[in-house]
This record gives C-alpha cells, sequence and structure tokens, in this order.
C-alpha cells in the first residue's frame, strides 16, 4: 500500500463553502474544489493533500475509522454523533445555537407531569436533560420539528437556532439555550501521530487565517 | 421464522482462508516473541461473573458488555477485557506463586459498540502482562516487548508513551467539582482544545489557579518525539512533576538505545478510560489502521483490588486488525495454493502417496473426485500446478497443469 496523500473530509453545503473559502486564503489552489461537478474526491494541486465531501455524520465516521485524516464539521454533528476523535480547533464560522423552545407564553418547566420533547437530535436532547435531571419523553423527528408542538405532539423542541425568525413566524420562542454551535475541526487519533509535522502545519495555517 | 440463521451478529465475521493464515502468523510471531523471552501462557474463561468487571477500579461500563444470566440465575459476562480476569488468577488460584509472574494470553474480548459504526465487537488480543517486580525495570520490558511485538507486525510503526500519574496529581491538587474533573480529563483525552482554553481561559480562572489551568491546556499539545519532555517542563512544576519527568525522560533514553529513536513518541495527553491504569501508558500504531493496534499500561491497584497487594504492567496488541493492515500490504504470501494434487482410482494408493510427498515437505491434497477429468478441472480452478496419478500397479505418472 503506497503512503497515500493527507486526506480531509468537508461537511457539504455551507461548512464547505467557508471552508473552501479559508483553504484559497491560506494560499491553496481551490479552483477543482469550486468546479466539482458530481465528484466527491477532489485534489489541491502542488499540494499533498486531497479533500472529501460527505455529510456531516459520515465525516465523523470516515474521520473516526481514518480513511480520512482531518474533518471539518459542525459542534451540532460532534455533539449528536460522538466517537472517538480528536477535537483540535473552533473554525469559528457556521455560528448558531441549540436551544429549547417552546410555544410562546408557555411555561415549559411548570407542573409535575413529564414533558415531552420533539427534535432531530435526540442525544444532545437526552444528556441536556439528563444533566438537568429532568425526565423527558423524546420524540425523534425527521423535517420541520416546529410543527410537533404546534399540533400538540410535543411540549417544547430542541433545535438548532440561527436568527430564530422560523420560530417567531410559527408563533414559538425560545426557553433556554442548550449549547452554542460552530465548525469543528476533527482529527483522526492515530494520524495525528503518525503525520504530527505535517498536520500540525496545516492546522498552524488554517488557524493563522481564521 | 427463522431470519437470522444465515447471518453472523454485527460487530463479527467469518475469517476465511488468507484472513486466517495472516491472524495466524502474527499470533505466532507474538507467541514466539513471549514464550522467548519466558512468559508462561494463560487461558481464562470467556465467561466470566458481571462481578469481576464492576467496581470503582475495575469499572466496565455495563452497556458495553454483552451480558447473559448462568442456571443460578446470576449475571455474567462475556469477557470485556483480559487483564481484569488475570489479575483475579494472580490473585486466586496463582495466590502461592512468588512475584514477579510473567503470564501472556492470546484469546478474544468482547464489547457492545454503537450500533453501525463498523467497528469489532469481538476482538482477539495476545498480550502480556509482568506482575510484581521492580517497577521501572518492569515497565521497561513491558516497553521493549511492546516494540518488539509492533516490529513484528509492522515495520511502519510508533509506539507512544504518556503517563496516568500527571493527570491523577493535578487533580489532586486542584480543587474542582467531580464534573468539571471527569469532563476536564474527557477533553485532555478527546484533545478537544477549543472547549479546555474556553473553560481555562485567563478570564474564568482565579490568579492562584493559574498553573493548574495552563497545565490542563497543555497536556493535550504536549505530543511528539521525547523532546516534549523537556518542554513539559515549562508547565508542570514542582518536586512531583520534576521527578515524574525524569524518569518519563530516563524510560525514554534507555527505550532509545534498543529501539530506533524515531519510533517513540511522548503524549502527555494520553489518557486510558479505563480506570485502573495508574502509571505509565502506551499505545501502539501502525500504518494503515486508524486506531491504536497496541494499547496498554501500569496498574497498581487492580491486584489489590483481588486482595493480593502488588503492581503490575501490561499490553495486548488487536491481533486480527494487524492482520488486516498485513493483508492490505500483501495479500499474496499469505495465499497458499497445494504443490500436488494425488488422484488414483485406489484411495489407499493416493493417500499412501500422499503420506510420502507430505513427509519429504510438499503440501498434497488427496483427490476425492470421481474422475481424472474433475481432478484437472480442480487443480486448475486451485491454482495447484501438478497432479500425480497413481496407477493399480502403484506406479505414478506426474502431471503438469
Amino acid at each position: 500500500m503506497e503512503n497515500r496523500k493527507l486526506r480531509i473530509a468537508l461537511t457539504k453545503g455551507r461548512i464547505e463553502e467557508k471552508a473552501v473559502g479559508l483553504l484559497e486564503k491560506i494560499g491553496y489552489d481551490v479552483t477543482d474544489l469550486r468546479e466539482k461537478g458530481r465528484r466527491l474526491i477532489l485534489s489541491i494541486p502542488n499540494e499533498d493533500i486531497e479533500v472529501v465531501l460527505a455529510k456531516a455524520a459520515d465525516v465523523i465516521t470516515y474521520v473516526e475509522h481514518g480513511v480520512c485524516d482531518l474533518g471539518v464539521v459542525g459542534k451540532d454533528t460532534v455533539m449528536e454523533h460522538g466517537g472517538k476523535f480528536y477535537e483540535i480547533a473552533d473554525l469559528g464560522f457556521g455560528k448558531c445555537r441549540f436551544a429549547l423552545a417552546v410555544k410562546k407564553g408557555t411555561d415549559f418547566f411548570a407542573g409535575y407531569g413529564v414533558k415531552t420533547v420533539a427534535t432531530k437530535y435526540p442525544n444532545v436532547t437526552r444528556n441536556y436533560f439528563e444533566k438537568k435531571g429532568i425526565d423527558v419523553d423524546i420524540v425523534k423527528i425527521e423535517g420541520s420539528v416546529e410543527l410537533a408542538p404546534l399540533v400538540g405532539l410535543a411540549d417544547g423542541i430542541v433545535d438548532i437556532v440561527e436568527t430564530g425568525t422560523t420560530l417567531k413566524e410559527n408563533g414559538l420562542e425560545v426557553c433556554e439555550d442548550v449549547a452554542p454551535i460552530s465548525a469543528r475541526l476533527i482529527a483522526n487519533t492515530v494520524s495525528i501521530k503518525l503525520k504530527q509535522e505535517r498536520i500540525q502545519e496545516i492546522v498552524k495555517l488554517i488557524e493563522e487565517n481564521l | 421464522m427463522k431470519r437470522n440463521d444465515l447471518l453472523t451478529p454485527e460487530g463479527t465475521r467469518d475469517l476465511l482462508f488468507e484472513e486466517c493464515a495472516a491472524k495466524r502468523e502474527i499470533s505466532e510471531r507474538l507467541t514466539g516473541l513471549f514464550e522467548g523471552s519466558g512468559y508462561s501462557e494463560v487461558i481464562t474463561p470467556g465467561l466470566e461473573f458481571f462481578d469481576v468487571f464492576n467496581g470503582y477500579v475495575r469499572d466496565f461500563p455495563q452497556e458495553m458488555m454483552y451480558k447473559l444470566v448462568d442456571g443460578k440465575n446470576r449475571l455474567m459476562v462475556l469477557r470485556p477485557d483480559s487483564t481484569i480476569p488475570i489479575s483475579r488468577l494472580a490473585a486466586t488460584r496463582l495466590r502461592d506463586e512468588k512475584l514477579p509472574l510473567k503470564l501472556f494470553y492470546n484469546q478474544n474480548i468482547y464489547m457492545v459498540n454503537p450500533k453501525d459504526s463498523g467497528r469489532d465487537d469481538e476482538i482477539s488480543q495476545c498480550g502480556i502482562e509482568i506482575l510484581g517486580g521492580e517497577s521501572k525495570k518492569a515497565d521497561f520490558e513491558a516497553l521493549v516487548l511492546a516494540a518488539k511485538a509492533l516490529e513484528l507486525c509492522d515495520e511502519d510503526y510508533r509506539i507512544e508513551i504518556g503517563d496516568m500519574g500527571i493527570f491523577a496529581e493535578l487533580m489532586a491538587e486542584y480543587e474542582c467539582s467531580v464534573e468539571l474533573a471527569v469532563n476536564t480529563r474527557g477533553w485532555i483525552e478527546t484533545k478537544n482544545l477549543p472547549k479546555l482554553d474556553e473553560v481555562y481561559s485567563s478570564e474564568n480562572i482565579t490568579e492562584s489557579d493559574k498553573c493548574f489551568a495552563e497545565a490542563f491546556r497543555a497536556l493535550p499539545r504536549l505530543f511528539g518525539g521525547i523532546e516534549v519532555l523537556k518542554k513539559a517542563k515549562e508547565y508542570l512544576r514542582g518536586e512531583f512533576f520534576d521527578k515524574k519527568l525524569a524518569s518519563l525522560e530516563q524510560l525514554c533514553g534507555d527505550l532509545s538505545k534498543v529501539v530506533p529513536k524515531d519510533k517513540i513518541r511522548v503524549d502527555l495527553g494520553l489518557l486510558s478510560r479505563k480506570n485502573y491504569y495508574t502509571g505509565i501508558i502506551f499505545r501502539g500504531y501502525v500504518e494503515g489502521y486508524g486506531q491504536p493496534a497496541l494499547s496498554g499500561g501500569r496498574y497498581d491497584r487492580l491486584l489489590g483490588d483481588f486482595g493480593r497487594d502488588a503492581g503490575a504492567v501490561g499490553f495486548a496488541v488487536n491481533v486480527e486488525a494487524v492482520a488486516r493492515v498485513l493483508l492490505q500490504k500483501g495479500g499474496e504470501k499469505f495465499k497458499r495454493s497445494p504443490d500436488v494434487i494425488v488422484w488414483s482410482e485406489t484411495p489407499v494408493f493416493a493417500l499412501k502417496h500422499c503420506s510420502k510427498l507430505i513427509a519429504a515437505g510438499y503440501c498434497a491434497v488427496n483427490s476425492v473426485l470421481g474422475s481424472i477429468e474433475q481432478t484437472r478441472e480442480y487443480a486448475e480452478m486451485h491454482g495447484i500446478k501438478r497432479i500425480d496419478i497413481v496407477n493399480d500397479d502403484e506406479k505414478i505418472t506426474s502431471e503438469e497443469v
């Protein structure tokens, strides 16, 4: 097996755009990344680096298994998915937060009854309420979570909130912040040791250009 | 309806042919090394009582253990670790054996991994334990053996050394909630640098705690070559750390006289989730495998927990993982076709001839097929180059395929 190039996995979409901008700022030639078409593995000319595009949770999986050395992924996915990897830098972009939201004017914590929370992030929600020592029923929703309290399925939702416009338009409001979110640079635990110098060089360039 | 009778459970697999050969090759190489170094083999049961792995020092997360019950309705587990049962063994049946004891094992461990994570639930390990003895000497021997074991697995390896005692000492001195202590340990272990920088930033920390904050932030960054230990002195001050760093330096220095220096790494942020480790811990990495191929360390409280007061050190190699890397890098050498296939109308003649060939060092296979044509076809399919036909007078004709 020949020594492969250093591989960086980027989360497709908004994080990808920002991350490509960052790579450009470092001085890498990102034309291939900008004109990617449908390709999933892209190269940076004159550098020993390959860029892989994947869905957020898959970025973690690829890095965890060591087939990618570095990854750029949102803290939301890191919190929900977990896994064995190093979280080495906060890239500062893709900022938003996890929040608990309820129907405007209602008190989530009122009364003795066990509350129901709808979310796309059951692990984040469970950890949050476990830490508070509150028993809740968690319902996993795949699409627009805001609907759940409106139709009476849940008392509240835990979701990503950026500006709060969607909540407002649906008559919901933030009741409590759960955790701040931003894009993270993660690394495979073995790659960082076997390719320490090269990875540290790249991490340094990234941190200098944030 | 039987729905699972054609499948193996998630996290397990059937190993075939060259996979078996590669796995056996690795465990034979390691066994040769350990036996040659005077270690004695032990095998502990695959089934153990839950209680063996439950306690403060031996705290295996129960959600990670495969459980079942015995005839008396007592909770049992499939062995999730070999070091704990071997410590139990040393404190019970080997109670009267004088220390030090040097033991090695070749057995599987089992753990429940998160669904769809692609990790192995059944892991074959080959490892050693040195129970008792002078700890510095034992640590050094374990490290040398670990490096040699890695070298036998793959030339492109690294051995990395850390010490659980550093974090333990910092936490013993630093006054904080249990929750923060547990979290800090996790952040260091996962090198969560942004979180450590945030929690231990100068604004959040009082002047008197500054040295702790600096140390916690520095630990996960202190990894690399042996020179890291010199750099660590800037962050870890006081008599305890001076001694600790000096002894690590001595250990690495000694190791570099036996093992190429560029193979030796240090990571002071290395922490193990296993609560029984108390002193040095180490990991081995091989190119091509995204997780540690070897892990081990010193555990001075485990035997005491079973009632025999003694320190110990040990490590285990993930045999199957290494075998897979070996196969990826050059699987051909594990594919072996028989040299000769023997066919005869009379089975007695065929097997007599086979025995002769085998005795002469050939790999000879007896054809159980009805006709010579079928045998030729079989030979071609399996890459067997020579066919020996034994006729009724026990005369042998050889054919090249």
